[in-house]
């Protein structure tokens, strides 16, 4: 009795750990929008959105094979994002944090027009780089594809550490981010950092998208919910910080599992499946006033 | 027969054609119609989370037109605004209220949303505007036509549709042990209570039931506590998406029941998707009901009805998506209008429209499964009863048993 | 203009403004009564979210759920929701609701202000962002007291005024009932009731940010160090900001539940915060005149975007027929844009190109016109 317990306790934080690798890599594409442009990105997911759709229609519709489809969507969406910023964040760049806000807020309309319009609001399939392959650990099933996505979440985050660490590349990145002014006078080129900003996050989210759209299925709105708590997760692990990002999504994804399991318990029985989007947004919350910089971010240094 | 019905209908038209004088003695012609066109209209969901359903209109549309292109109906032609609600009850009031005050449409029509048609059943019947063949599948429209007479709605009800599957599981397994997924709103607790009430007292029983959210991201959580239950039977009454979900979670866990799906989800479109390229096999014998003409059902790929609906679709509807069930809802519910038109003669009135409307029998919708008719008269106010129960196998599905017909509701 | 003949000049605009609301419905039409009395519903949240964003410069992208306590709080009083097990019985008059759905809101805008204090710009924006994505999910979890997502009919109670007009002999006429004596349509007396609210609460902003109240906020605004130093309290100030514009959006939304006549949480969706943001940014933050372009343009954009064809916009080299290339990707079928998802990319393109146009909103035009009207005055009298 208690081991069958134990066992589905295993199993609720392995799935957990599942649907936590998914905010942790959308999360990802916050984080380096946010530390290359000071920027928070609401078109972020369905920017992913976009890219997996663009992966899925390369397989399906013009018969790639999913690897060349794979990278040509990396560069479409690297391009993309480019393109995205000289087109419509820079003329804004100056502005007000809220004709950003907005500006971004446009995009994730305009793009979510766009793939229903374009590809009808039906359901998908977009194969897994990992395959449908299971493990079964003592009773608790583990699949490649979890593994995988958490691998590469991992794996991006070492990426971006060297990135940041130890090019020319990304020191011109941050220094942009931080303080464009000064960046500017000792020789870098702050709107192509800042451009350069939005490629790697729009090349991100290609790659969370592609790696969620197996699990939750292919849809117009699969970011809808992940985007919600991806910032959740960004927010508690530091907006500044991939480790951080990834941290943080795990943890939102264990945490709202164990309520969930622990209230048929008996405990937090005051929890029910409508409180699972809440108590997300009570994370923002109250990692905001409690921490701000987050578990694992440094805190921002105010000037006065 | 067709002789005989028409002989009635005429019948039926003349004993209206003593009464409506009276009722409508010294009123103009209701607004709407004109002497070349009679406009209809409804809201739909063009954007927002629900833009999916949005293929029910444009079916509908689809078949309108092409009347149209043959003259129309009387010689008038159908005319109907499909207007964007996004899924809000809000924009519903706002956007029906336009089309009843400023377009003067003739009917509302089509409207989808279970949420979105009781925020504006009052208005319509206040008013005495037809809130003809509303896109949901709740009991309230048929059940409540006494107390909304200008209110008819289309589908079987979510909970004819349970008790069907409830008594099924009661007949194929002794004593089966029942687990649902359902989505947390009206749609899952019908079918949900029904199926309970179907299950009756077979034996079998519900061991656990998780709701999931529309806002989840995932179903994975409630899927490994449902195989935990120890159930044998897995009960999915989630839309496409989250339906696909349920069967990818449950077959990594190595679950393996007999699964029953509901009609929302069970095209074969999305039991293809579900089957991973082949490589998951809970998909195979899964149990669901329909009363469409599967699109990707290669059995109607020379019926005369499905070559009509992709010659249509693919003219009146450019870059619809064929394989999308929802069109072929929208042009059965289309050839239901059509038909109801025609047999309300030169002169139409809404008074009319909704007489024949509670008096329909019309059993060869090319859109529907053969055998399933649609029909109210007294005392039956809900215009699809039956149903088909098919199972999935080798990637069709195969006809399970005769139609149903449901005589509750 | 002297600061005298300016408050004379605002004074008389704001008159003849009041005259154009009282008299407009003679000249449109019944139904048309009734989508002017959403903008001045849209009005009265915009006023109530530029005295946060415009005028103590913190973003709200929460709004939504502000006239979502509002909304639900007219129609619970209303209503009553003993029908789902709760404890507050039905039968008060919807207009008396007006003022408790400000207050409730209010109280809660003052209980979110006090942690709001900690935060700013963009994180702000997320926080707030987050109270309007929970909202829904939280009136659903409640279910016992706000019906959950089946929501709460208002639609024929007694409980709301003109539910027993009664019809004309004329039947396409609209029906009339009388309120102290004078005949209404339904339409009609929407409209009356949102814009008396909507003027008042026009009013009511002017003399807050006129004042002592209406400095302390924009020196909050303009740099928060100097407020400080001049002996202003943030705290205060900024929680008092939220409280007025979270009352000022309950009355809004408890307006929104009537003219619906049905609220549930689908009727109170984030894109409704967005709307209302884009509403004081297209209004031009800080001043009042340009909100009522604002909320315009909140009530008809959703509308003029169905209407739209994208493919006049595009050039004709990219779309044949039906068919538009696209460089790799390949020939799409071009749809029109009342295909599903069409009106949305109409609309997000909209809003993108009116942050270019528009940095300051139409207010800014309004005043940027206002400022070579006054100038040319001053160089002639010379």
């Amino acid at each position: 009795m208690l081991a069958a317990a134990f066992t589905d306790f295993m199993q609720q934080v392995v799935s957990g750990l599942a649907s936590g690798g998914i905010y942790a890599l959308l999360a990802l594409a916050l984080v380096i929008i946010h530390r290359s442009t000071g920027v928070i990105n609401f078109a972020q997911g369905e920017m992913a959105t976009l890219s997996a759709y663009i992966a899925w229609a390369l397989i399906a519709h013009h018969s790639w094979g999913y690897w060349p489809a794979f990278a040509a969507t990396l560069v479409i969406s690297f391009v993309g994002g480019i393109g995205i910023h000289t087109a419509v964040i820079r003329p804004v760049e100056r502005g007000s944090v809220l004709r950003i806000v907005i500006v971004t807020i446009g995009l994730l309309v305009a793009i979510n027009g766009f793939v229903v319009w374009q590809w009808s609001g039906e359901p998908q399939q977009l194969q897994s780089p990992f395959g449908t392959d299971v493990y079964d650990v003592g009773g608790v099933v583990v699949a490649a594809h979890d593994i995988g996505t958490i691998t590469v979440a991992l794996g991006i985050v070492l990426l971006l550490g060297a990135l940041f660490r130890f090019t020319k590349v990304g020191l011109a990145l941050r220094a942009a981010a931080v303080n464009p002014e000064e960046a500017r006078l000792v020789g870098v080129r702050v709107s192509w950092m800042l451009g350069l900003g939005w490629g790697l996050a729009a090349l991100l989210g290609a790659v969370a998208g592609m790696l969620t759209a197996p699990t939750v299925g292919l849809d117009p709105n699969m970011m809808a919910a992940v985007l919600i708590y991806a910032f959740a997760a960004a927010i508690l692990g530091g907006i500044d910080s991939p480790i951080g990002a990834v941290v943080g999504g795990l943890l939102i994804g264990v945490l709202l599992n164990m309520l969930s399991f622990l209230s048929q318990y008996g405990m937090f029985d005051w929890f029910t499946e409508e409180l699972r989007l809440p108590m997300a947004l009570l994370i923002i919350l109250a990692v905001l006033l409690v921490r701000p910089h987050g578990i694992l971010g440094r805190p921002e240094v105010k000037r006065v | 027969m067709i002789r005989r019905r028409s002989a009635a209908v005429a019948a039926f038209g003349a004993a209206l054609a003593f009464v409506l004088p009276a009722a409508f003695a010294g009123s103009t012609a209701d607004p709407g119609i004109s002497a070349t066109a009679v406009v209809i209209g409804g809201t739909s969901p063009l954007t927002g989370p629900a833009a999916s359903y949005a293929s029910v209109a444009r079916g509908a549309n689809a078949y309108f037109q092409f009347v149209n292109s043959r003259g129309g109906v009387n010689k008038r032609r159908i005319e109907y605004r499909i207007v964007d609600d996004a899924y809000n009850p809000a924009q519903t009031v706002q956007a029906v209220r336009r089309l009843v005050e400023q377009d003067r449409v003739f009917a509302v029509f089509n409207t989808l949303g279970t949420e979105s048609n009781l925020a504006i059943r009052d208005y319509l019947n206040q008013v005495k505007v037809p809130q003809l063949f509303v896109a949901s599948g709740a009991t309230t429209w048929g059940r409540d036509a006494a107390k909304y007479p200008w209110t008819i709605g289309f589908q079987p009800s979510y909970a004819a549709e349970g008790l069907v599957y409830g008594q099924y599981i009661a007949r194929a397994r002794k004593q089966a042990k029942v687990a649902v997924l359902f989505q947390n709103d009206d749609y899952g607790k019908d079918l949900l209570a029904s199926l309970k009430l179907g299950l009756g007292r077979s034996g079998s029983k519900v061991v656990a039931a998780e709701a999931y959210q529309v806002t989840s991201s995932d179903v994975g959580s409630q899927v490994a506590k449902l195989k935990a239950s120890g159930a044998n039977v897995f009960c999915i009454f989630a839309t496409p998406t989250f339906a696909i979900q349920a069967y990818v979670f449950a077959n990594r866990l190595g679950w393996k029941p007999l699964v029953v799906n509901n009609a929302v989800s069970g095209t074969s479109n999305i039991m293809v998707l579900a089957s991973e390229g082949g490589k998951n096999r809970l998909v195979e014998g899964t149990v669901t009901t329909t009363v469409l003409k599967d699109p990707t059902d290669p059995r109607w790929k020379k019926d005369a009805g499905m070559k009509q609906y992709r010659a249509l679709l693919a003219k009146y509807a450019k870059g619809a998506n064929p394989d999308d069930v929802y069109h072929v809802y929208g042009m059965a519910v289309g050839y239901e209008t059509v038909s109801l038109f025609r047999r309300l003669g030169a002169t139409p009135t809404r008074t009319a429209l909704m007489a024949r409307a509670r008096s329909i029998s019309s059993a060869k919708n090319p859109f529907l499964l053969p055998g399933v008719s649609v029909k109210t008269g007294k005392g039956d106010n809900f215009p699809i009863q039956q149903g088909q129960l098919q199972r999935w196998t080798k990637g069709r599905f195969v006809a399970v048993g005769g139609l149903w017909t449901s005589k509750r509701n | 203009m002297t600061p005298r003949e300016q408050r004379i000049f605002g004074f008389a605009v704001f008159a003849a403004f009041a005259v154009i609301v009282l008299v407009l419905p003679q000249f449109i039409s019944d139904f048309r009564a009734r989508d002017y009395a959403y903008v001045g519903i849209y009005l009265i949240a915009l006023l109530g979210l530029n005295i946060l964003t415009g005028y103590t410069g913190q973003i709200s992208l929460g709004h939504g759920a502000f006239m979502a306590i509002g909304g639900y709080t007219t129609a619970i009083l209303m209503a009553g929701n003993e029908q789902f097990g709760g404890p507050i019985p039905s039968g008060m008059q919807d207009i008396w609701t007006l003022p408790i759905a400000g207050l409730v809101a209010g109280l809660f805008g003052l209980a979110f202000g006090l942690p709001a204090l900690r935060l700013s710009g963009l994180y702000l924006a997320l926080a707030t962002f987050a109270i309007a994505v929970a909202m829904p999910s939280t009136v659903k979890r409640f279910e016992e007291h706000t019906g959950g997502g089946q929501g709460i009919q208002l639609f024929g109670l007694p409980e709301l005024t003109g539910s027993n007009a009664v019809a004309p002999a004329d039947p396409n006429a609209p029906a009339t009932f009388e309120v102290l004596g004078l005949t209404f349509t339904q339409n009609d007396w929407m409209y009356y009731l949102a814009w008396s609210i909507a003027l008042a609460a026009f009013a009511g902003a002017w003399l807050i940010l006129r004042g002592r109240t209406g400095r302390a906020f924009r020196a909050v605004r303009d740099s928060e160090t100097a407020a400080v130093s001049s002996g202003v309290s943030l705290a205060r100030y900024k929680t008092l900001a939220f409280g007025i514009s979270a009352a000022y959006a309950g009355v809004a939304g408890g307006l929104f539940a009537i003219a619906s006549a049905f609220v549930n949480p689908d009727t109170f969706p984030i894109a409704l915060s967005i709307f209302l943001l884009v509403g004081i940014v297209v209004g031009g933050l800080g001043g009042l005149s340009g909100l009522v372009v604002g909320a315009i343009f909140v009530a008809f954009l959703p509308l003029w975007a169905q209407g739209q064809d994208l493919g006049s916009v595009l050039p004709d080299s990219v779309i044949q027929g039906d068919t538009v290339s696209i460089p790799i990707l390949g020939d799409f079928l071009f749809k029109g844009t009342s295909a599903p998802g069409g009106p949305a990319i109409v609309y997000g393109i909209v809003l993108i190109l009116l942050m270019f146009v528009l940095p300051n909103g139409v207010g800014g035009l309004f005043r940027r016109v206002g400022q070579a009207i006054t100038n040319r005055r001053y160089s002639r009298s010379k």
